[in-house]
């Protein structure tokens, strides 16, 4: 059994002239939760399509638990479930109907059936809407019952193209507990998502992608990691001069420093040495009223690799 | 993917098509109203525009006036009331009537002499098509009328043999023409609908994504839009049989050509819809599909009758095949050229041919782009 899950070697997509997905290449093992993050139209979706076989590259490959999704998609459906941004669900047929609906596609033994849907709509707290037209739920609820019916033929890889998107935040936690028990079951797990609090409690490894380009691939915490070590939001009185911020920016240990709001934001790497320096060079200049150290975010990341915000 | 495997997806996925047509009443009672409504327009059509209202004035009861009467009633393109001058006049006037035919108070007299008659005709030359049925069908009558009454003074005879063993009348041809566009139109509206309601609501992805071929969830969707579309075909054909009494010669037929237009058309719904992708976008696509078909297969007699350029296009149509056929099943004759193995072997091919372009359509790659 090979250990990859999902390999993209050089993968372009394109439609016209417009170039989708740039030369993208990952690889995703087996038993691991990997997150594609990147804002909107950045190419998550597109290269979810690719993967499930439902959008062809106009370059590179694309395997999946070793099977060539171009050449032969249909070898390995069964073994894939995909949770689609727009859900999918057939919303005047009943919850039970779209999941009995799921189950003749792919051929889950009729036998136990009825046990295996109402284990699962009990776990996502949908067991008594199972008689429910799709159309009353809300969209929390329809996330769920979306991931319900990709489990339904316990797929070996699951594709969730964006779990948090329309869903309130108990609706969003559920998920994302439910997404943490696959993890914990050894499932491989392929998420897209522009939430980076998603990214950070989900994924093992997460692929940041900007215009279709693969900006940068590690776990999140070495992501924030290669950003600095350590944020200092220091308040100063007066606000901070140009001077001030040039002089702490050239500081040996100094990743960053950006003034705003009467702030000094400075993203250091090395430790309380590098702190002990920044806040020496700032009292020299100013007086201190306020600091405060903590580990950098990923939307900080997400800004210095690609110069925008997430979400703008 | 075994046949247990593909037979268990046909049915789920007609089964579900079943479903949501039926709890989208709007579709379900479109798919079923316009094949009707397209009907009985199109008959009401055919018996307007067949016989022209005529109003005469009998100023002469004689035999020979009544002979004369007789004779334009035969012509077949008049629809003959008497009428007493002043309510003919009225008529005339108030638009009822196309034309008023006075037979004058000598007329028995006057024929019987040899001498000339002649018969007042008012005609409402508004439109040029019914006052030409006047200008043909006069000297028609009066022609018919001088052959029955003195028929040793009328020496040129027609002897007409005929090449069907019966005849059948405008309308009863016409409708069974028109019986055969209805079920198209209700098999692409139901088809169309149906392919297209996947992609409106984004469920495609949930088909394209299952682990069996496209062509069994295209056979899926054919037949799942089958049971609707069978639906409409009895109700037209309950109106052609029941209300227009037109009866067929073979209802086998009817029914084994009836489930195969029902089979080519679906498949052709299903691809339009499949190419449109929009439920709005379906509905006028199809009637727009049937109308110009509709008149270049051959509706009103055989297809190669119409002409070079109209009897080639008529040539490639599937509606020329499958009224032909049905024209063989409800009057008993073949009116194309073509023998009914034909008719079948086109409709068989073209279902098949349609249900394979579909599959190709209704790829994978075509879903997201």
């Amino acid at each position: 059994m090979t250990v990859t899950a999902i390999e993209l070697i050089g993968v372009t997509k394109r439609f016209g002239s417009f170039t989708a997905i740039d030369n993208l290449s990952v690889r995703v093992e087996r038993g691991e939760v990997f997150g594609l993050l990147g804002p909107n139209g950045s190419g998550k979706t597109t290269t979810i399509n690719m993967i499930s076989g439902l959008s062809r590259p106009t370059a590179g490959r694309v395997t999946v638990l070793g099977v060539d999704m171009v050449a032969d998609p249909q070898r390995i459906r069964r073994s894939l479930g995909t949770v689609p941004q727009e859900n999918a669900l057939y919303e005047e047929l009943t919850a039970e109907a779209n999941l009995r609906f799921h189950a003749d596609l792919f051929d889950v033994p009729r036998k136990g059936l009825q046990e295996r849907i109402t284990s699962l709509l009990e776990l996502a707290q949908l067991e008594e809407r199972r008689k429910s037209r799709v159309s009353t739920f809300s969209g929390g609820m329809k996330r769920r019952l979306a991931l319900v019916r990709a489990l339904l033929h316990d797929p070996e890889l699951l594709y969730f193209d964006e779990p948090g998107l329309g869903v309130d935040v108990q609706s969003r936690r559920a998920l994302w507990d439910r997404i943490l028990e696959l993890k914990e079951r050894g499932s491989t797990v392929l998420i897209t998502t522009n939430y980076l609090e998603e990214a950070n409690v989900l994924c093992d490894r997460l692929a940041i992608i900007d215009r279709g380009r693969l900006v940068a691939l590690d776990s999140p915490s070495n992501l924030r990691r290669s950003f600095g070590d350590t944020v200092l939001d220091i308040r100063t009185q007066p606000a901070p001069t140009e001077d001030l911020v040039r002089e702490v920016r050239a500081l040996q240990g100094v990743v960053s420093a950006i003034a705003s709001n009467g702030s000094i934001q400075v993203t250091v790497e090395g430790g309380g040495d590098v702190t002990g320096k920044v806040v020496t060079a700032v009292v020299a200049s100013t007086s201190l009223e306020e600091i405060q150290s903590r580990e950098p975010s990923l939307d900080e990341v997400f800004l210095s690799l690609t110069g925008k915000e997430l979400r703008e | 993917m075994s046949l247990r495997h593909n037979l268990r997806v046909v049915r789920a996925v007609a089964a579900a098509d079943i479903r949501l047509t039926l709890r989208e009443p709007l579709f379900a009672i479109a798919g079923l109203i316009i094949p009707i409504n397209f009907l009985l327009l199109f008959l009401l059509f055919a018996l307007s525009g067949g016989q022209a209202p005529v109003a005469v004035v009998m100023n002469d009861p004689g035999p020979l006036a009544g002979q004369f009467l007789q004779a334009m009633n035969n012509s077949q393109s008049f629809f003959i009331h008497t009428a007493s001058s002043a309510d003919a006049e009225r008529e005339i006037r108030a638009g009822s009537v196309v034309a008023v035919v006075t037979v004058p108070q000598d007329f028995d007299a006057a024929v019987s002499a040899g001498t000339r008659v002649d018969i007042p005709v008012e005609v409402n030359n508004l439109n040029v098509d019914f006052t030409n049925d006047i200008r043909r069908a006069l000297p028609l009558s009066i022609t018919s009328f001088y052959a029955n009454a003195f028929p040793e003074q009328v020496v040129v005879r027609a002897l007409e043999s005929d090449v069907q063993a019966h005849d059948t009348g405008y309308v009863p041809y016409l409708a069974v023409s028109i019986v055969v566009a209805g079920l198209m139109l209700a098999a692409l509206l139901q088809g169309s609908v149906n392919a297209a309601r996947d992609y409106e609501l984004g469920t495609v992805k949930e088909l394209a994504l299952a682990p069996v071929s496209r062509l069994t969830i295209g056979l899926g969707k054919i037949l799942g839009s089958a049971a609707l579309t069978a639906a409409s075909a009895v109700l037209v054909l309950g109106v052609v049989i029941l209300l227009i009494g037109v009866h067929p010669l073979h209802p086998w037929e009817v029914l084994g050509f009836g489930l195969l237009m029902i089979a080519a058309f679906l498949a052709l719904g299903v691809l339009a819809g499949t190419l449109v992708r929009r439920r709005q976008q379906a509905i006028p696509l199809a009637v727009a599909c049937v109308l110009p078909l509709f008149f270049l297969s051959g509706p009103f007699g055989p297809a190669n009758w119409l002409g070079a350029v109209p009897g080639a296009i008529a040539a490639v149509s599937p509606l020329t095949y499958a009224i032909a056929a049905f024209q063989h099943a409800f009057h008993g004759y073949q009116t194309a050229t073509q023998d009914l193995a034909v008719d079948t072997l086109v409709l068989a091919g073209f279902t098949v041919l349609t249900v394979v372009i579909t599959a190709l359509v209704f790829g994978r790659r075509g879903v997201a782009r």
